[in-house]
């Protein structure tokens, strides 16, 4: 596909950027910060976590940026109170969803919920935590899967499929029943189709999934080892 | 097979049908099946055989009439007389009486129950007085499971037309000018949906029936395939020629077997006479039908969902743009529209665009189909002119209400829309009027409520209903129906305060701007409509309960 | 890499009309994946339910992963997973079997065990269902008694073999 050239508006700044892109992309591109949580550069995009909504002149609708292809003259609002606000909104259902307890998590300070929570300024909750009943399936030999950290972002499941090509994880149930599998719901120690890879633990956001070889405090994921990964796939020898 | 041959199929089917000097419709859709209408129609048979009449009567199954709780229904042509709950034991008095001594029996007639007197000819009873029938025009005159009876009302001569004196652009044209709009709820205008995938250039693309009608109290879908398979056929040939498209998918909901077994029974009688297949009518025009049957799930109703389903995956909403007309099904340009759209298109191939502009209103033309249903005399289904009040659909089709109660609220658009009080029956219900109350048209499901409803539980039956339909996959619609419902439950229960309904208006409209899909964004109408209409009941709970507290 | 332990599958008998019913059904499609919702559909309505080891030959068979074949069997209502009560009959009611008699084979299970299609005795002992076509016609009336596939079945004597059954359990 040609590209053409192309200019818009982002919070009042004309960008030129070239056709094909996402807003998102473009934003990253010119350190506009745009939050994400089920995004991550080099898989595909599902517009699934809600976090990276702008405005559009033009558009009734808010739109995805992380799926939403730029367009010539468009004119983009990231951060306005309505969004600020929804965001805040989202961040709090994250966290009322499942059974988050930074204090006792292993990836404490390192976790992309409790930044984000920083982000949008979260100081407290306004919604019922939901507490549902969530396993916690140790049966693998290097890595735990805990499903009371889980978002459902499914970053995981998208690393599986696309990078590893092992596709060993999916979801399964829907509404807030949804839980990641492996397999037909099999223990992930018993899967016939996983690696042992550790991609999708590189992938994940929070400790939801995590090598058993760290202590917590020590937890350092690279989810941008998976997006080099990918680059270094498509070069040629 | 070639146009002179569908002329000489329609003289086949005229001579087959004019030896009858009376036809007896017995209405085999799923309502009056419930009520006994299979055995009644044996009966009539068993009774006709047994006078010696089966040359001069044919007695034969037929969709919907409409009058859905009078079943089982018989209708008698060309007198248009119809009885209503046929007694298998009243069948020789019946037929005596109706055909032998043209004595109609007053009492068994539609609405004698009601009416001062009922009328001989049904059409000129209210109820069916006030209806246009466009889309359900000929349901309860044939029977579905024979295409002569379609080829003897003229079925196919609109694809015939088509194929033969129109090109794709001419089709196109024709149902633009027609300003018809999609009836599966959102109410895009179909010609221009036709044009965008048209327009795409690719050697594959698909055409879609939705028919996963799933909101609770709506069936007007199920009774279209029910009553009329051809007619939804023959709209989706007419759309592949028109867009381009050689394979069609006509997606069911697997709770209509009924539905699902006659549209799989016409696929392959219309094959046999190369009304669909490969070659239609000697062109170079192919176009196949395969039935998808759903598995339960209302997100599929989402066209992007439904795709996915239609591959074999989850049905869950993408993000759109793309739309599907662009990369639809398998990644091709794909035309979506719903069971009623595609039963409109025929009559606009044939009557012309113009006819059908000119019903309705000016931003909503042609008739639509509502299935009523709740607190109303007369529950069933009927299709009226867009822009019909709302109180003549009620008071003068439906009869008024159900043992005379007083009127307080209609739902419209099921899970996805809201109510409307009483103060606004005289409203018009078209797309706009609708939506300028907070409710929309959807798929045509109207529900009549009286004073005995609490609409805060009438909100939270429709939560709870999105809440288990929600496919899980974005946070607001799978996290935020999930709070909402049960800041309901605690409305419900006489346990919220103030705080609580701040909460929820805070998250309806949270969930209404941010979700995915329109399952997602429409989940808090209900709630919102009965927030804007009846918000005195929400407060006094609170109340209620606020005074309880020290 | 792990060392893997050897994992003993649920097995699938070939012998099995139902197996063969869906095989031809896969066929049918050309073992196409986009066809995966009407294959578990024909999986259902011969077993009744979907067992583990139907899925994991349908997962071969259409050369999917399993999670993905799991995820969409969890995702519709329509799909169950589990059969109703320790000991299941399923009853076909296909055209063949119901031209053979089917309907008195449930109106006796109706009298003697007050069971309707889909209902469970209190006790979870014994479940009925119907199927709409177990592929089974040669030998209608047909009816699966927990996997075992009973030919031309006579309403008392199924009954008299559902009884001893529940007593030995």
């Amino acid at each position: 596909m040609s590209m053409t050239k192309l200019t818009l508006q982002i919070d009042g700044r004309s960008i030129e950027t070239e056709s094909g892109r996402t807003i998102l992309e473009v934003c990253k591109e010119n350190d506009i910060t745009i939050l994400t949580m089920c995004h991550l550069k080099g898989i595909t995009d599902v517009g699934a976590c809600r976090l990276c909504l702008v405005e559009i002149e033009g558009v009734s609708k808010l739109m995805s940026a992380c799926t939403t292809k730029v367009a010539d003259k468009m004119i983009i609002r990231t951060s306005t109170e309505k969004i600020k606000r929804y965001q805040r909104i989202t961040t709090e259902l994250f966290a009322a969803e499942r059974n988050h307890v930074c204090s006792v998590c292993i990836a404490n300070g390192h976790c992309e919920l409790q930044k984000l929570a920083y982000d949008v300024k979260m100081d407290h909750i306004r919604y019922p935590y939901l507490f549902p009943q969530c396993e916690v399936d140790t049966s693998h030999p290097l890595y735990v899967l805990d499903h009371n950290r889980c978002i459902v972002c499914t970053r995981c499941v998208r690393v599986c499929a696309e990078v590893e090509g092992a596709y060993n994880w999916d979801v399964m149930n829907r509404g807030t029943n949804v839980r990641i599998i492996s397999d037909f719901n099999t223990p992930w120690g018993e899967s016939i189709t996983c690696s042992d890879c550790g991609k999708c633990v590189e992938a994940c956001p929070t400790g939801a999934l995590w090598p058993k070889a760290v202590v917590q405090g020590q937890l350092n994921k690279a989810p941008e080892f998976i997006s080099d990964l990918i680059e270094k796939r498509k070069m040629k020898l | 097979m070639n146009s002179q041959e569908l002329t000489t199929l329609y003289d086949k089917a005229k001579q087959k049908n004019a030896q009858y000097k009376h036809k007896i419709c017995v209405c085999c859709g799923a309502g009056c099946i419930s009520s006994g209408s299979e055995e009644v129609l044996k009966k009539i048979q068993e009774e006709i055989t047994a006078r010696g009449l089966e040359n001069e009567v044919s007695a034969v199954p037929s969709g919907c009439m409409g009058p859905c709780n009078q079943g089982p229904l018989v209708k008698f042509l060309p007198d248009n007389t119809i009885y209503q709950k046929v007694d298998c034991k009243n069948i020789q008095y019946v037929v005596q009486r109706q055909l032998i001594d043209k004595k109609p029996i007053e009492d068994l007639l539609i609405f004698s129950d009601s009416r001062e007197k009922p009328f001989l000819n049904a059409d000129e009873d209210p109820f069916f007085k006030k209806q246009l029938k466009i889309a359900l025009k000929d349901c309860g005159d044939i029977n579905p499971e024979e295409i002569d009876d379609y080829l003897n009302i003229g079925g196919y001569s609109a694809l015939d037309k088509v194929l033969f004196k129109m090109l794709p652009e001419e089709v196109i044209a024709e149902v633009k000018h027609s300003r018809m709009r999609g009836r599966g709820g959102a109410g895009y205008p179909t010609g221009f949906k036709w044009e965008t995938v048209y327009k795409y250039v690719s050697a594959e693309k698909y055409v879609i029936c939705n028919g996963d009608e799933g909101d609770p109290g709506a069936f007007m879908d199920r009774s279209v395939l029910e009553g009329n398979p051809h007619r939804v056929l023959e709209g989706m040939a007419i759309a592949g020629y028109a867009v381009g498209a050689s394979q069609g998918y006509a997606y069911i909901r697997g709770e209509y077997p009924l539905a699902i077994k006659r549209i799989e029974n016409a696929i392959k009688q219309a094959k046999k006479l190369r009304l669909l297949g490969n070659n239609i009518l000697g062109t170079n025009f192919s176009f196949d039908v395969q039935v998808r049957i759903g598995a339960g799930a209302f997100v599929c109703g989402e066209e992007t969902a439904l795709i996915a389903s239609i591959e074999g995956k989850r049905g869950t909403p993408s993000p759109r743009p793309p739309y599907p007309a662009e990369s639809g099904l398998w990644g091709k340009p794909t035309l979506i529209n719903n069971v009623e759209t595609f039963a409109g298109i025929a009559p606009i191939i044939n009557q012309g665009g113009e006819w059908y502009s000119e019903i309705g209103t000016p931003k909503s033309a042609g008739t639509k189909v509502f299935a009523l249903a709740g607190k109303i005399k007369y529950s069933g289904l009927i299709e009226v002119p867009m822009g019909t009040t709302l109180r003549q659909i009620i008071f003068d089709i439906g009869g008024g209400m159900q043992d005379d109660g007083e009127f307080k609220a209609a739902q419209t658009g099921g899970p996805s829309g809201g109510c409307i009080p009483a103060e606004h029956l005289d409203v018009k219900m078209d797309y706009e009027s609708l939506l300028s109350l907070g409710s929309i048209m959807g798929s045509g499901g109207l529900i009549v409520m009286d004073k005995s409803s609490d609409m805060v539980d009438v909100a939270r039956f429709f939560m709870e209903f999105c809440m288990d339909e929600s496919c899980g996959k974005c946070v607001p619609c799978r996290v935020g129906t999930k709070m909402m419902h049960d800041l309901l439950q605690k409305i419900c229960t006489n346990h919220a305060t103030k705080i609580d309904l701040d909460r929820l208006e805070e998250l309806a409209d949270y969930v209404k701007e941010c979700s995915l899909c329109g399952l997602g964004t429409s989940a808090p109408n209900p709630l919102l409509s009965t927030l804007r209409h009846f918000r005195e009941e929400y407060e006094n709970r609170i109340r209620q309960f606020e005074e309880l507290q020290p | 890499m792990r060392v893997r332990k050897a994992k003993k599958e649920a097995e699938i008998s070939k012998n099995d009309p139902r197996v063969k019913f869906l095989a031809n059904k896969i066929k049918k499609e050309n073992y196409s994946p986009g066809s995966l919702i009407e294959i578990l559909h024909t999986a259902q309505n011969a077993f009744g339910y979907l067992p583990l080891n139907v899925l994991q030959y349908i997962t071969k068979a259409l050369k999917l992963p399993p999670a993905r074949v799991f995820s969409t069997v969890t995702f519709y209502h329509f799909f169950s997973l589990k059969s109703k009560g320790e000991h299941t009959c399923l009853v076909c009611t296909g055209t063949a079997c119901y031209v053979k008699g089917a309907q008195a084979i449930v109106n006796e299970l109706e009298k003697q065990f007050g069971l309707h299609s889909g209902q469970v005795t209190p006790d979870n002992k014994l479940g009925v269902a119907v199927a709409r076509c177990i592929g089974a016609c040669g030998i209608a009336p047909a009816v699966v008694l927990d996997d075992e596939v009973l030919a031309k079945v006579e309403p008392q004597e199924l009954t008299q073999k559902i009884k001893s059954k529940l007593a030995a359990s």
